[in-house]
């Protein structure tokens, strides 16, 4: 396959990682698919429906609607391209899964289904590169993953996006947090993408909790139009939601809603962000919705310039301006993410690294 | 010719004058003292001399090694040789100590040694100045002042809000930055060393005080014994004696 090891690494697919499994898929052929630890089952979905009927009978389109939008009305009339993830009771895997989806431009469209089960007490990390092989090819990516995760599992997933400057890309998510499941999202995008949309749903039985977290860096000309929402739906369950947002020209528009339904239930949010230059636009709307006395929900929002007065700072030190500049918009992404696997932040350190090298 | 050399600076700030034509130098490895009540144009005057905006410079000159610097940006004259501890310096969120440091020196080796020494080795992973206590902040300053090592130091109120143990570790950081083990001939680097309380001067010895008020340089002198007259009659009764005493040693310094 003709893409460049650097390009797999800056979405987060490292070959030479120790991963648990992989699975890679190139249009809407899946590459290699492949588990290296007992209790986890990776395999193509379509796979999946024949060794485990009950995939195709309750958990496809069980979250997601088949008639939702026209993107999964699409995806319910052909055959699934994506992977089935399986990690059975109480075990636990500490090296991350690996997956990439890769766009080469074969088809206009790229649909692909994902699932993911965890059972009672597992635990996993998933991180998703996607990319297009060439910066040049174009079309629509369209995303569908359904999570459910069982009594007291953990799962976070890590989703890289590094697609082109001609491309569309529609995920759908959802996921449903089982009573004391934990559920972390981490996304991360930095590339000049033409148009991102995505408004992916937790739903949060009791005592869990669902944290959403987004870097999203926007080129000129980009176009985001993206969020989380959580539906507190259990007892004592948590939310959060936190995302960074910087423009240098592009348009984000970012949309976070959290509900708290019940007794008991924490919800924070903070959007923060930072415009680089005059023709970027952050539009930010957190929405809280309580319908409980007993909740305790909250949001910060704030969109800004560099300081100067920073930037004046640092460079007392000897930094140029553009060093002084970068440092800080580098330090404004650096989310500060709880429970988020060395090795991960590792993956989505160095792929913000090599986003930013040289950019600004 | 001083190695730092300031002729009639006249500056401004937000449209307004704050120094009036102060003239002030600062020899090779020596150390001047700057005292003056509060809002008298201290910070300003080390502002200009680093090159921060918001301090425009309406009149005068800044000679630094022989050269003005008025044209050179703020990291053209940290690279020149000018560092400056502030007094309030900013938090930067998620640009962590060690970072910055990094950026600042390459040399991991003196970068460790020097945070060891100000007792800062547990803050490098931390975000620059973020939820730093205020003489956790003059110590930060301090270590980021060793580690870039300048010619001439501005050090502004390096003292203040510090407690006596946390002074100590700063003197002993300034004491190696400013040479002040070797023997006066053998120093190289200078500082200008703002101090409202005087407090640092039981710590770092200085050559020189300035005292500044209201934009003015009403004299120079002895640190210690203006100190005392300072201590003993306060800054506004100081003026008229000042302003007699020194003036003839002031112009005489200019015409050196
Ligand atoms: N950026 C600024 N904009 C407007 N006024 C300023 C600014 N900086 C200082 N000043 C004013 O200049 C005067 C001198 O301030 P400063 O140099 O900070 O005094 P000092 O350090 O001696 O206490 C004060 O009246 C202060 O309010
Ligand atoms: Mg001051």
């Amino acid at each position: 396959m003709d893409i460049a090891p650097e390009r797999l690494v800056s979405m987060g697919y490292d070959s030479c990682a120790a991963s648990c499994g992989r699975f890679m898929v190139l249009d809407r052929d899946i590459l290699e698919f492949s588990c290296g630890i007992s209790g986890l089952h990776v395999m193509p979905l379509k796979t999946a429906f024949e060794v485990y009927p009950h995939v195709r009978e309750n958990l496809l389109f069980g979250l997601i609607p088949k008639d939702k939008n026209d993107f999964t009305k699409m995806a319910s009339r052909v055959d699934p391209v994506g992977y089935y993830v399986r990690v059975e009771k109480g075990v636990k895997i500490a090296d991350p899964m690996q997956a990439a989806f890769l766009f080469g431009g074969a088809h206009q469209d790229q649909l692909i289904h994902n699932i993911i089960e965890l059972e009672e007490g597992a635990s996993l990390d998933i991180v998703n590169g996607c990319a297009n092989t060439h910066a040049g090819t174009s079309g629509r990516h369209i995303g569908i993953t359904e999570t459910y995760l069982g009594k007291g599992s953990s799962l976070g997933y890590t989703m890289i996006h590094n697609w082109g400057p001609d491309m569309e890309v529609y995920p759908v998510g959802a996921v449903q947090v089982g009573e004391g499941a934990r559920y972390l999202s981490n996304y991360v995008s930095t590339s000049p993408v033409k148009r991102i949309e995505t408004y992916p749903k937790a739903t949060v039985g009791p005592h869990a909790s669902a944290r959403y977290y987004s870097i999203i860096y926007a080129r000129q000309s980009s176009y985001f139009d993206t969020g989380a929402f959580v539906a507190l739906e259990g007892e004592g369950s948590s939310g959060e939601i936190i995302s960074r947002v910087v423009s240098e020209g592009g348009t984000v528009i970012s949309r976070q809603t959290i509900s708290g339904e019940t007794k008991g239930c924490i919800g924070h949010m903070e959007c923060s962000g930072l415009l680089l230059a005059e023709n970027g636009v952050i539009h930010s709307i957190p929405e809280l919705r309580g319908k409980h006395p007993d909740i305790d929900l909250s949001h910060e929002a704030s969109i800004g310039r560099i300081s100067d007065e920073e930037v004046s700072y640092l460079m007392t030190r000897g930094l140029g301006k553009e060093e002084a500049r970068s440092l800080i918009i580098r330090g404004f992404l650096d989310v500060k993410i709880a429970g988020l696997p060395d090795r991960v932040k590792v993956i989505v350190d160095e792929v913000i690294e090599q986003a930013m090298s040289g950019k600004i | 010719m001083s190695f730092l050399e300031i002729k009639d600076l006249h500056v401004e700030a937000e449209g307004r004058e704050i120094l009036k034509g102060v003239n002030l130098s600062v020899d090779a490895g020596r150390t001047a003292i700057i005292f003056g009540p509060n809002g008298s144009g201290k910070s300003t005057l080390l502002g200009a001399i680093a090159g921060l905006p918001g301090f425009r410079v309406t009149r005068g000159d800044i000679l630094f090694k022989g050269k003005s610097i008025l044209d050179m940006d703020i990291d053209e004259r940290a690279r020149f040789g000018i560092g400056m501890a502030f007094q309030y310096p900013p938090a930067v969120k998620g640009v962590r100590l060690g970072v910055l440091l990094k950026h600042v020196n390459s040399d991991g080796n003196w970068v460790q040694t020097s945070a060891e020494m100000l007792n800062m080795t547990s803050y490098v992973d931390r975000d620059l100045n973020v939820g730093f206590s205020g003489g956790e902040r003059k110590r930060s300053e301090i270590l980021q002042l060793m580690v870039q090592m300048p010619d001439l130091a501005l050090l502004d109120e390096p003292e203040s809000g510090v407690d006596i143990e946390n002074i100590s570790l700063i003197a002993q950081g300034l004491r190696v930055m400013l040479e002040k083990d070797k023997p006066i001939s053998r120093r190289q680097r200078s500082a200008i060393v703002i101090t409202h309380t005087g407090l640092i001067l039981d710590y770092i010895k200085a050559d020189i005080a300035y005292v500044i008020m209201d934009g003015h340089v009403l004299g120079c002198g002895a640190p210690g014994e203006i100190f005392d007259e300072i201590r003993q009659h306060g800054y506004k009764k100081c003026t008229m004696c000042f302003a007699e005493k020194y003036r003839d040693m002031n112009t005489q310094d200019l015409e050196k």
